[in-house]
């Protein structure tokens, strides 16, 4: 039965994924909390993907287990995957079809009823209702994939480097989005490898290296801690980036679009 | 949160089947290999005329007039080709020409005749020989003034159809338009689905992969529906293409057609596992699809092939799939006289499934 009591939404105990002799993930616990934007910041090959992966029952684990919204991913991954949004490090969509075609396409699996331009409208991208994918920029792609994942109204939305590869303007507006997902209520799970992303945008954060959670809290107090320990940075941050000129200069920021 | 509700897996199949079939139909080359490719191959190939046999006789300009030239001109399968006689013979050389027919005279009323033939085309040389042969005792018999000669032939014509190459091309092309669907369709759609992790993203779904291959399938046997239909319609509309029951044959032909793209997809499915992208891909279909196209008698009939390879060529898929298409379009029989040809076909498909569990792969 799924528990209610409890303020997290996700908990995850000794999870493991082995590949052969090698440890993706290796051993890690931790619980997400309702409401929040969790973020897990790590380089590439961390583990931070197949971690994600096996939370959303798209992997199986080795050992562990992970319950979301109190079904567990092995035994009701049905259950699990109809209360949660996912959006893949890249496309996952058919390049034939345009962004209503998509998003009629999805409503039907998850059996319920959204008017596309509505979802559209939600990321500006009405006009480009009868457009596919493909034509679309990068921060275009970005926004019609997380709002594609919110048809279900899912409870948790995971995001997997969902800024990667863009510029920073298109970065920011995607940001705003998944801001105003979160204060709707949704919870957020993200992984990046962008330290001001998760800085900026993460209520908490885990610090994953070789397959094990190193560190967990939020951005400010890790920050605090490390300086408590009489850690100074070697370098002095600029008052303005070139990115401030161009943006003082020209009115706009750096964009694609 | 707790909403217990199962999503309807029918309402997803529905959507997957349907939107499936609009991506293809928007694929190029899907369009160009299932549709256009068939249609052209037909409308080009039907244009060739089922004339039969025509044979091409040099007559050297300058010989005397004599009743065999002009007996041999009259022959409405003989095109006759006027020259000197040595461009003539230059041409019969080449294949150019089947004949050049050389007629003498010595004495008045007595020709000597001689027929020149090359081993370039031995079937027609050897029927010029014999309409040549043919005339040249008929006026012997005139000249002879034998009006009543004891060994007399005539010649009665069963009634039998006219069996053009559209007759024989046609089937052939709903063969080979199936198979493509099934074949280059399948692999390189679901290798580019695999590639742009479109399945990941339908597995974050609750659709069930079995849900999501069906539809798969599914608008992949509608498309081939609407292949055969569309081919049918192009050759009984522009070449009187004969359906011997009408719509039953008509009726017949979808269901040998649902048969033969549910096994052939069992080829898909099969190498789509193998292949780990488009470049291993390409070798793979055209290792499967090019010899059935070549011995399975899509272009011409597999009886023309050297008997050694018989076996082979008659127990491929396709050849089994055409034969039982010609059995009840050409032949005009029923399907019960096909069914040995379906069951070829099945058995191939179950060979095939049983292969691609061992290979699927969705990523």
């Amino acid at each position: 039965m799924p528990d209610t009591t409890s303020d997290s939404i996700i908990q995850v105990s000794n999870l493991v994924k082995t590949y052969g002799d090698f440890n993706a993930v290796d051993g890690i616990s931790f619980e997400v909390k309702k409401g929040e934007v969790f973020g897990i910041l790590g380089r590439n090959g961390a583990g931070k993907t197949t971690t994600l992966e096996i939370i959303e029952t798209l992997k199986k684990q080795t050992s562990g287990d992970v319950v979301v919204n109190g079904y567990s991913v092995s035994e009701h991954p049905l259950q699990v995957k109809q209360s949660i949004g996912v959006q893949l490090q890249s496309t996952g969509f058919y390049p034939e079809l345009t962004l209503v075609d998509l998003l009629d396409m999805f409503a039907a699996m998850y059996d319920v009823k959204v008017d596309p331009m509505k979802v559209l409208k939600q990321v500006d991208l009405e006009e480009k209702a009868n457009t596919f994918v493909n034509k679309l920029s990068g921060g275009q792609k970005q926004r019609f994939a997380v709002v594609s994942t919110l048809i279900n109204k899912p409870s948790v939305l995971f995001l997997d480097e969902p800024t990667t590869g863009l510029d920073p303007h298109a970065r920011a507006s995607l940001w705003e989005v998944i801001r105003a997902i979160n204060v709707e209520g949704t919870t957020i799970v993200l992984t990046t490898h962008y330290i001001e992303e998760a800085e900026t945008l993460c209520d908490r954060v885990a610090i994953m290296d070789g397959g094990k959670i190193i560190k967990i809290d939020t951005p400010k107090k890790l920050i605090n801690e490390l300086i408590a320990t009489g850690f100074k940075r070697e370098t002095i941050r600029k008052e303005a980036t070139l990115e401030d000129v161009f943006m003082n200069l020209t009115g706009k920021g750096l964009s694609d679009e | 949160m707790s909403s217990s509700k199962r999503p309807s897996q029918l309402r997803a199949y529905v959507a997957l089947t349907k939107f499936a079939l609009k991506a293809s139909l928007r694929n190029k080359s899907t369009l160009f290999f299932s549709i256009i490719f068939p249609i052209v191959f037909i409308v080009a190939l039907g244009m060739i005329g089922g004339g039969g046999v025509s044979v091409k006789i040099g007559i050297p300009d300058g010989q005397v007039d004599n009743p065999i030239q002009s007996a041999v001109s009259n022959i409405s399968t003989i095109k006759v080709e006027k020259g000197t006689n040595e461009s003539l013979k230059a041409e019969l050389e080449k294949g150019k020409l089947d004949a050049v027919l050389e007629v003498n005279s010595q004495d008045a009323g007595f020709y000597s005749v001689n027929l020149l033939t090359s081993s370039a085309n031995p079937n027609t040389s050897s029927a010029a020989q014999s309409i040549v042969r043919g005339i040249v005792d008929q006026v012997n018999l005139k000249l002879s003034n034998v009006t009543n000669p004891p060994v007399y032939l005539t010649n009665t014509e069963i009634s039998g159809r006219k069996s053009r190459y559209v007759d024989f091309i046609l089937p052939g092309q709903i063969g080979f338009s199936l198979l493509s669907t099934a074949l280059f369709g399948t692999v390189f759609g679901f290798i580019a689905l695999r590639r742009l992790l479109v399945f990941k993203r339908m597995f974050v779904t609750p659709t069930r992969p079995i849900t999501i291959l069906l539809a798969q399938a599914t608008s992949r046997l509608i498309l081939a529906l609407f292949q055969t239909t569309l081919i049918l319609a192009v050759g009984v509309l522009l070449f009187q293409f004969y359906l011997p029951h009408g719509i039953i044959t008509f009726l017949e032909m979808l269901l040998i057609s649902a048969i033969g793209l549910i096994s052939f997809l069992g080829f898909g499915f099969f190498l789509s596992g193998i292949a780990d992208d488009e470049n291993s891909a390409g070798p793979l279909v055209n290792l499967v699809s090019m010899p059935q196209l070549l011995l399975s008698g899509v272009f011409f009939s597999s009886d023309l092939l050297p008997k050694w390879l018989a076996p082979i060529a008659n127990n491929l898929p396709l050849s089994y799939f055409n034969q039982a298409v010609r059995t009840v379009t050409t032949e005009g029989g029923t399907l019960i006289e096909a069914t040995p040809y379906l069951l070829g076909v099945l058995a191939w498909g179950i060979v095939m499934y049983l292969l691609a569990t061992k290979t699927f792969k969705w990523e």
